[in-house]
């Protein structure tokens, strides 16, 4: 069907519709791209490809060789252009012109499936594992080993899919316990599922979607031997991330993605972090890694929790005993891998979650029983984790969100009137101040970018003069500019005598912040470190074990 | 501004087509001319200014129970017992109207309207807290007490005020001076319909310049963000059904003192479930629930006449005002979905 060597490979060869190129293609730039390493073939590439999604250009000319047995990271900001590339290579998307290329030849996909076909399988960031089955039964599932072939009446080889999983999980070095409920498995463990449920089905090249996102820095580098250990058995690796700490330690080459455009490409050994973050975001200032000076608070404390403790609803995290202090002019931060009860915690404090013992102390007086409203006006400030759905009303125009909470007070609400003309006055003020960068003021709020909905969030909140700062996961999502300015702003909060509780899964971020960290585990505080700076692997132990040892 | 003007109208409008093609086609197959049959209808409903005033007599419920529904929804309260409190509200002003003494005259006017909108107020609240208090779910409970006015107001209009000169279903008549003047005898406009163009004037204003319009507009996007900037959930709720309940007692009263004068068993012939049809038609914006008033009041005065004079039959403009109500109906598709995510994310 397909006779000469170079013919697109379509998969549909029983479905002569979909087979593909109506015209005669142009592969002469295939060529070029594939050539960067002459005598090793492309296990997965992209040929100068394009996607617009109406207006947008989300790709916009990015090509891309891995070659096999090796590791590829492919960095950029958010919003770059990376994950409209993972739907193409993927099958999910089709690309307007550009190829992509499988094992050296040009293909067109039709979908996830066809994909997987090609043995391509890709490691989303939120897993696809059915929670209540055991790890073996999401192994096999959806392709389950059995005994005889008789249609709706075979009988599932447990001892043989078993041994399947054990073998493969020996050869990347893996220790599985293959009988756990998966819910009660911790999140690595359910990566290495994830990727060993590919090896099964015969993948040869894995794409990893910020893959170290939702892991502490032991299970990262649990994570990253085994992605050696594949690289030895010869799979290919495609790696997404935007921690150009991750990438040297781990890549073989690097790929810079920005504003939709391939914009650098070299060999690890050939470059340096500081050249690949020069070429992620030209305009960025340098973030502030060095620690601050070890500084002495001594402000008077203006939070305190005495033995807080919260039941779990809904398969949230219970909180046990928490007690904790904030002082004026203090950045106190919460470490914790994703789940362990930091959002809880400030959910709890912001009066958005009942407690069900302890007391939360706000300058002296007891809120543990008021309203969220009575909160905010004794100067609580929150910036929620959730920024698209509790941070802000996406589908409400930007001065809505700039201002609610603070529509009742003058000089927008008088005499029971609310004036739109003071309410757009004190908006364009406040988005002013934070230098939010918008069109117009009523246009939605989805209009913004990540970033710039983040300093709205923080416009808002800042305005009343607050004298605590809950920030939960304050810069997720942000690109690099907005990161810096939003670090500027909780710095500077602190320095005019603030007080911020800061949750944070981005250990960096913390350790670069915080005055004090303390380490929050299974929804009880393991720990406290007073000076953060260089205490990286003390934090992580915590984070990780719940203990210091 | 301008593009949400023309897209609120193209809200508006694309129903009204597409249920005229259904129609036209409805027409062609019983072997009438369409166009014939909808200019016919024109000319019964805006024919003349007669015409037009029983048009805008038809709509003036109309305009009551949209705006009351309106609240809720653009709140994400899904209220659909506005028809209970239409009745029940209706029966208070229409019995203070003939148990009170005539000579008290024209302080019978605010007496009547205030016992309304008080018990419509009450009846909207019950549903109202126990969503706020303890989540049961308000389309059940106020599809219910659709159901117990309806068995209320019956059994007391056959009971203990059933009018002595009467044989079923009917109160007396309310005292004459309490009847609500004519706007233009002989028709049946009253100042009923000019008290509903307030209540709409004044909900336009509620929605955007009261605290309390803002934060209804805020907690039906988005309850989580509410919730965290300080705005107290249960409460806007119970706010919205009590105010929903007011409009629709004042609804019923003004249908009972201005155009039936008594109150009977047929008092509403599902005005409230029109009303649903009319806000969700006119996108819950004050401008589209008058259009969308004006437009069913005409199908309804348009459909009583039309029989008289020609062999077309009532059932067809029914089948219009239905297809209208269905492609309408397409918002509350909408509301449904956002009200489900919100209770996704919320959890």
């Amino acid at each position: 069907m397909f006779p000469a060597k170079d013919t697109p490979t379509s998969l549909s060869n029983n479905n002569q519709e979909r087979v593909v190129f109506p015209r005669a293609p142009d592969f002469s730039h295939a060529r070029e791209a594939i050539v960067l390493s002459t005598d090793r073939s492309v296990a997965l590439g992209a040929v100068d490809l394009h996607k617009s999604y109406g207006a947008t250009k989300a790709n916009r000319g990015i090509s891309l060789s891995v070659m096999r047995g090796e590791i590829h990271a492919i960095v950029g900001e958010n919003g770059a252009g990376k994950s409209t590339l993972m739907r193409m290579l993927q099958g999910v998307e089709r690309p307007d012109s550009g190829h992509v290329v499988i094992a050296d030849k040009p293909v067109v996909l039709n979908g996830p499936a066809e994909a997987l076909a090609l043995s391509i399988g890709m490691v989303h960031q939120e897993f696809m594992l059915a929670p209540d089955l055991t790890l073996l039964e999401n192994l096999v599932l959806g392709e389950e080993p059995v005994t005889r072939q008789l249609g709706p009446l075979s009988r599932i080889d447990w001892a043989k899919a078993l041994r399947e999983g054990q073998g493969l999980a020996e050869s990347i070095g893996a220790q599985i316990d293959w009988q756990r409920r998966t819910s009660s498995v911790p999140v690595h463990i359910l990566q290495f599922v994830e990727i060993i449920r590919l090896l099964r089905r015969g993948c040869n090249v894995l794409i990893l979607d910020e893959p170290t996102a939702v892991l502490a820095p032991p299970q990262v580098e649990e994570l990253f031997d085994l992605l050696r250990n594949l690289r030895a058995n010869g799979t290919t690796i495609l790696f997404i991330s935007h921690k150009i700490g991750e990438v040297m330690a781990l890549a073989d080459q690097v790929t810079v993605i920005r504003q939709g455009k391939t914009v650098f490409h070299s060999t690890i050994a050939e470059t340096t972090g500081p050249e690949i973050a020069s070429h992620i975001v030209r305009d960025a200032p340098p973030l502030e890694t060095s620690p601050p000076p070890s500084r002495t608070v001594t402000g008077e404390p203006v939070l305190e929790l005495d033995g807080l403790s919260a039941r779990s609803l809904e398969k949230s995290q219970s909180l046990d005993n928490i007690s904790l202090q904030v002082r004026a002019g203090e950045i106190l931060g919460i470490a914790g891998v994703s789940g362990n009860g930091q959002g809880e915690l400030a959910e709890c404090i912001a009066g958005l979650r009942d407690t069900s013992a302890g007391n939360i102390i706000l300058q002296g007086a007891d809120i543990t029983g008021e309203t969220t409203l009575a909160r905010r006006n004794r100067g609580l400030a929150y910036v929620s984790a959730d920024r698209r759905h509790e941070g802000l009303t996406t589908a409400a125009s930007i001065e809505t969100n700039v201002i609610a909470g603070s529509h009742r007070a003058p000089p927008i609400t008088r005499g029971g009137i609310l004036s739109r003309k003071n309410l757009r006055q004190e908006a364009s003020k406040r988005l002013a101040a934070l230098k939010v960068v918008f069109g117009k003021v009523t246009d939605p709020a989805d209009s913004l970018s990540g970033g710039n909905q983040q300093k709205l969030v923080f416009a808002r909140e800042s305005a009343d003069n607050p004298k605590l700062m809950i920030a939960s996961q304050p810069t997720r999502g942000v690109d690099l500019n907005g990161i810096a300015a939003i670090h500027g702003l909780l710095r500077d909060f602190r320095d005019q005598g603030g007080a911020v509780l800061l949750a944070s899964e981005e250990l960096d971020e913390l350790i670069a912040l915080s005055d004090r960290v303390v380490v929050i585990f299974e929804g009880r505080l393991v720990g406290e470190v007073t000076s953060p700076a260089g205490a990286m692997a003390q934090i992580g132990q915590m984070m990780v074990q719940g203990d210091a040892a | 501004m301008s593009s949400s003007i023309a897209s609120r109208s193209i809200g508006i409008l694309l129903p009204l087509v597409v249920s005229l093609i259904v129609s036209g086609v409805v027409l062609l197959v019983i072997g009438k001319n369409p166009l014939d049959v909808f200019s016919l209808i024109a000319t019964e409903s805006f024919g003349n200014a007669r015409r037009i005033a029983a048009t805008l007599s038809a709509a003036t419920p109309l305009l009551f129970t949209a705006v009351a529904t309106a609240v809720c929804f653009r709140s994400g309260v899904f209220n659909v017992g506005v028809e209970g409190a239409f009745l029940v509200g209706g029966l208070a002003a229409v019995f203070l109207g003939f148990t009170l003494p005539a000579a008290w005259g024209f302080a019978l006017f605010p007496i009547c309207f205030f016992a309304a909108a008080l018990i419509g107020a009450i009846w909207l609240y019950v549903p109202g807290i126990l969503l706020a208090k303890f989540e049961v779910d308000e389309v059940v409970s106020t599809l219910m007490l659709n159901f117990i006015a309806v068995a209320i107001t019956g059994y007391l209009v056959n009971g203990p005020l059933l009018s002595p000169l009467s044989g079923n279903n009917v109160t007396p008549l309310i005292h004459e001076v309490a009847y609500l003047p004519r706007l233009m005898p002989p028709s049946t406009l009253h100042a009923g319909f000019l008290i509903g163009l307030v209540c709409v004037a004044a909900y336009g204003f509620w929605c955007r310049y009261t605290p309390a319009g803002f934060e209804g507009g805020l907690i039906g996007l988005n309850q989580r963000f509410s919730r965290a900037v300080g705005i107290s959930v249960p409460r806007t709720i119970v706010g919205v059904m009590i105010l929903s309940g007011v409009i629709a007692g004042i609804g019923g009263a003004a249908h009972g003192m201005g155009q039936m004068h008594r109150f009977s068993d047929g008092f509403s012939p599902g005005y409230g479930f029109t009303g649903m049809a009319v806000a969700l038609l006119g996108r819950n914006h004050p401008i589209g629930i008058v259009l969308g008033a004006i437009l069913f009041g005409a199908l309804a005065s348009a459909g009583t006449t039309i029989q008289l004079f020609s062999n077309i039959p009532l059932d067809l403009v029914n089948i219009i005002q239905g297809t209208v109500m269905i492609f309408a109906v397409v918002e509350l598709g909408r509301i449904s979905l956002r009200r489900k995510k919100g209770t996704a994310n919320a959890g």
